[in-house]
């Protein structure tokens, strides 16, 4: 940003000319880049032809090319031809990477092809360290382009020359069994050339130098977040994609379809998400399971945020920063790390001898709310701590007591930290699987007659504790462990439901889509809480 | 201690016991009794429930009627009260689960004792040989197999979070444009939000059978896939810590350097990377202890049989890791076996929770040396 802003328009027609070669080169290599991913994933066979010509030759012929152009552009730039201002070396982590890359390629090439047993190890340590001394010592441009361009070009060679085909196959000599094969090899390696490449392009482009080192360094960085972003996409659409025909099916809309809420017949009837599961129903659906979460959510949000914000007041108003809030600080964040499966074992252990000694809804509420605790709060005391000192001291200024400034302006000040890390808390553990694996959960399939309902269920007794509450005490599901028992049942679901897959990836649409409007409010309540700050 | 350290300690100690008995004159003595018995019924109904006595509930009866008592009359001193019980009750989950898994395990590590030099060593025998067979004689609990699997995808997965992980703090903390910002940090939090059943659903539909039949294995489950699935779960929080590291590098540096004409990218290397670099290895310290506790995606993606793999660096093929040894085994798990679980939970608690201090320890240090809040 900074650098770009300074740049002029005083260029000369050549190095203009030279730098669409390079830029070309750029979009070779995220052609290249597409075409391994597509073929990595089998989009694009690689045993198949297009237009005629096999996949293979392709992507070695533009890998020749890339590399060509690559190579090119380094020695142009070396002789005067273009006009680039390069560093005296391309750096070591250049060359150490660079290094590492040929050792590995010529290592696998020499084992694979030549069989020279630990002579071609020797073979390929040579190989590396040429490549490092090659990237470190002669100038930037030969150095980052040489040894990128020359990897392109040995790789492209191999699928040309038909080294590597469509049915080339390495049998590793594992005692378990396991080959590379040619639709995972090829790819990859293309991948792998079209990257480096793409840096050494993206570098050429920016003239070398420190703003061509900026440049190759962004391309990288721009892609990887694009990466994320795109692994992310590709995640929710998909099991949206999957998820859709199973949650619709024998979805009616009309007046007094659906079942009866509070005595009005609701005008849509949707089985997967308003059934449970029984012999004679139509369709069937996760509605204890839905029901089960709602529940945890609320138990486990009862017993944390009380004590989370409480403790993150005590640690922010009260307490002297010390040995004490030292001493939390170091629990809260052990706890906050702490394996959820560690939580599920202690549940097991602590919380079921203690509830009727049975896996119980109460037991798995508790155990996510121990859970949930640390991240009310961290995120409690963050909000706390941002709370001005001056709003405090003015305050205090009235006369008024240490308790009434917290309770009249810290608390109501922090409250949108609160809220917002409070939702995002509960969106990570209403995905939880592992802690009410061992605490709560019972059968894969519930029947919709055993849905819990809490609120019904308190009854009073002679003997103590006096108050019972027997749907409290009961093993029940929830979305998450739905879809776990949904796939360890293997092949005994098909008597259950109609089609195995779809009930599973409409669970798994349902569970997300749970989860991720918890995260959707919390970040909205975020944005909405800063605009409104920002406009005071 | 020297002599100057002890009278230091005195002076602080006195200090807060005076502190005490100002703060005991200065309260009303009827506020104080309040207070008293809201405590004491507080305690024993916690000693009850740890005796897993049903009698419990009348203590805890008795302190919400103590509290709502004070809260009416005395409500500073009870607010106050309350929230130190909050903050105690805090640390004290951490200790009863430290309690509570130890003692579960001890069974398991006396039955697998090995003796050393004459010294009878227990639970050594677990960590020295790898067989886990709790069916057929002779029966042994051995970690290793679990814990050469937890190592191998903590690995893999640490290999796949800690670079694209920091790169993208990077672009979220330095690079990116606010617009673009907007987009890809609330997108990383969603990352985190995606459950790690479903992870382990769609690795388990989709990823798994594809690497089965690209490698052409045996069977289903490859350390290389899960390793690859719980890296990608890691990633947000390497990226959340690490942005947080290196936005607290103070402004003032960065434009120091830039002032001087280098590029951003130039600034980021040689100001902002090495004053956050310890900031940055905390994060990617938290990423490997998330990746190590992974349950669900490692359960449902593994083969769940307790072997190490042949030969040791195979990633092809996914046996069992400490974690989804737990989820896999309690069901049918009872008496040692039982035990020999919990013993893999303190492993896994253990090392993060020494990973975790650790962090702490590198963040503290980061946040002194910048001399900033952070």
């Amino acid at each position: 940003m900074m650098a770009g802003a300074t740049r002029t328009r005083l260029v000369s027609r050549e190095t203009s000319r030279a730098n669409a070669v390079a830029g070309v080169a750029v979009v070779l290599a995220a052609i290249l880049f597409a075409m391994s991913l597509a073929a990595l994933f089998e989009v694009i066979p690689i045993s198949d032809p297009i237009a005629g010509i096999p996949v293979v030759a392709i992507l070695g012929g533009v890998l020749m090319l890339l590399g060509g152009a690559v190579i090119a552009f380094g020695l142009g730039s070396y002789l005067g031809a273009v006009e680039t201002q390069p560093s005296p070396s391309a750096g070591v982590v250049a060359a150490a990477a660079f290094g590492i890359v040929w050792l590995v390629l010529v290592g696998i090439a020499v084992g694979r092809f030549l069989s020279l047993g630990s002579a071609g190890w020797i073979v390929a340590l040579f190989v590396g360290g040429a490549a490092f001394a090659v990237t470190a010592v002669p100038r930037e441009d030969i150095g980052s382009t040489l040894p990128a361009g020359a990897a392109c070009l040995l790789v492209g060679a191999t699928f040309l020359t038909g080294a590597i085909g469509p049915e080339w196959v390495w049998e590793l000599d594992f005692e378990q069994t396991a080959s590379l094969t040619a639709e995972f090899v090829i790819p990859v390696a293309t991948l792998g050339a079209a990257l480096l490449a793409g840096w050494a392009a993206a570098k050429a482009y920016g003239g070398f130098g420190a703003r061509g080192r900026r440049m190759g360094a962004y391309l990288l960085i721009y892609l990887n977040a694009g990466s994320i972003v795109g692994v992310l996409f590709l995640l929710l659409a998909f099991t949206t994609f999957r998820g859709l025909p199973g949650l619709f099916t024998g979805v009616e809309v009309g007046p007094g379809v659906g079942p009866s809420v509070f005595g009005i017949a609701l005008p849509v009837s949707l089985p997967f998400v308003m059934n449970g599961v029984a012999l004679l129903n139509d369709f069937q659906g996760v509605l204890p399971a839905i029901v089960g979460t709602i529940w945890l959510v609320i138990g486990a949000v009862l017993f944390a945020v009380p004590l989370g914000v409480g403790a993150a007041i005590f640690l922010t108003e009260y307490a002297e920063y010390g040995r004490i809030t030292q001493i939390v600080e170091v629990a809260t964040n052990g706890l906050w790390s702490t394996p959820s499966i560690v939580f599920g074992l202690f549940g097991f252990a602590f919380l079921i001898p203690r509830f009727g000694g049975g896996k119980s809804l109460i037991s798995g509420m508790l155990t996510l709310g121990f859970m949930l605790l640390p991240l009310v709060l961290i995120t409690s005391r963050e909000a706390m701590l941002a709370v001005p000192d001056e709003y405090r001291d003015a305050s205090a200024a009235l006369g008024v007591s240490k308790w009434q400034t917290i309770r009249s302006v810290v608390v109501p000040s922090a409250l949108p930290g609160v809220v917002t890390g409070v939702i995002l808390g509960v969106g990570r553990i209403a995905g939880e699987t592992a802690p009410i694996l061992l605490t709560m959960t019972g059968g894969t399939f519930v029947p919709g007659g055993q849905t819990v309902d809490v609120i019904g269920g308190f009854e009073f007794t002679a003997a103590p504790p006096f108050v019972a509450n027997p749907e409290l005490l009961q093993a029940t599901t929830a979305l998450p462990f739905q879809l776990y028992a949904l796939i360890t049942a293997g092949v005994g679901l098909g008597d259950n439901v109609a089609s195995p897959e779809q009930f599973q990836w409409a669970t798994a649409f349902v569970l997300l889509l749970v989860v991720l409007s918890f995260y959707a409010i919390g970040i909205g309540a975020r944005y909405y809480f800063r605009r409104k700050l920002n406009h005071e | 201690m020297t002599n100057t350290q002890v009278n230091a300690t005195r002076d602080d100690v006195m200090r807060r016991l005076r502190g005490v008995r100002d703060f005991l004159t200065d309260a009303e003595p009827a506020a104080l009794v309040t207070v008293g018995a809201m405590s004491i019924a507080l305690i024993s109904a916690f000693i009850a429930f740890l005796l897993a006595s049903p009698l419990a509930i009348v203590p805890f009866a008795l302190f919400v009627v103590t509290a709502g008592y004070g809260w009416l009359r005395h409500q500073g001193l009870t607010a106050r009260t309350l929230t130190f019980a909050t903050t105690v009750s805090t640390v004290l989950i951490l200790l009863l689960i430290t309690t509570f898994i130890v003692v579960e395990s001890i069974p398991i590590l006396q039955y697998e004792s090995a003796t050393v030099l004459g010294v009878s060593v227990p639970g050594l025998r677990m960590f020295t040989q790898a067989r886990w067979d709790a069916v057929s004689p002779p029966i042994r609990y051995s970690m290793v197999p679990m814990i050469h699997g937890t190592v191998m995808v903590t690995a893999i997965a640490t290999a796949v979070a800690a670079p694209l992980g920091v790169s993208a703090a990077l672009f979220l903390s330095e690079i990116a444009p606010a617009t673009v910002r907007e987009v890809v940090k609330p997108g990383v939090e969603i990352l985190a939000g995606i459950p790690s059943i479903v992870y382990g659903f769609i690795g388990f539909t989709i990823l798994s059978p594809w690497a089965a039949d690209q490698f052409r294995t045996t069977g289903q489950g490859s350390y290389l896939f899960v390793g690859i699935v719980v890296g990608l779960m890691a990633l947000p929080t390497v990226v959340s810590v690490a942005e947080d590291a290196l936005s607290s590098v103070p402004e003032s540096m960065k434009s120091g350097s830039l002032a001087m004409g280098t590029t951003d990218w130039q600034t980021m290397i040689s100001i902002t990377i090495p004053a956050a670099f310890s900031g940055v290895s905390a994060a990617v310290l938290l990423g490997v202890g998330r990746a190590i506790g992974e349950t669900m995606a490692a359960t449902v993606m593994l083969r769940g049989v307790p072997k190490l793999t042949e030969p040791l660096y195979n990633a092809f093929y996914g046996q069992e890791t400490l974690t989804s040894l737990v989820a896999n085994n309690y069901g049918e798990a009872d008496g040692l076996q039982m035990d020999a679980l919990f013993a893999a939970g303190v492993i896994l608690f253990v090392t993060v929770l020494f990973i975790s201090i650790g962090s702490q320890y590198i963040e503290w240090r980061m946040r002194r040396k910048l001399g900033g809040e952070g």
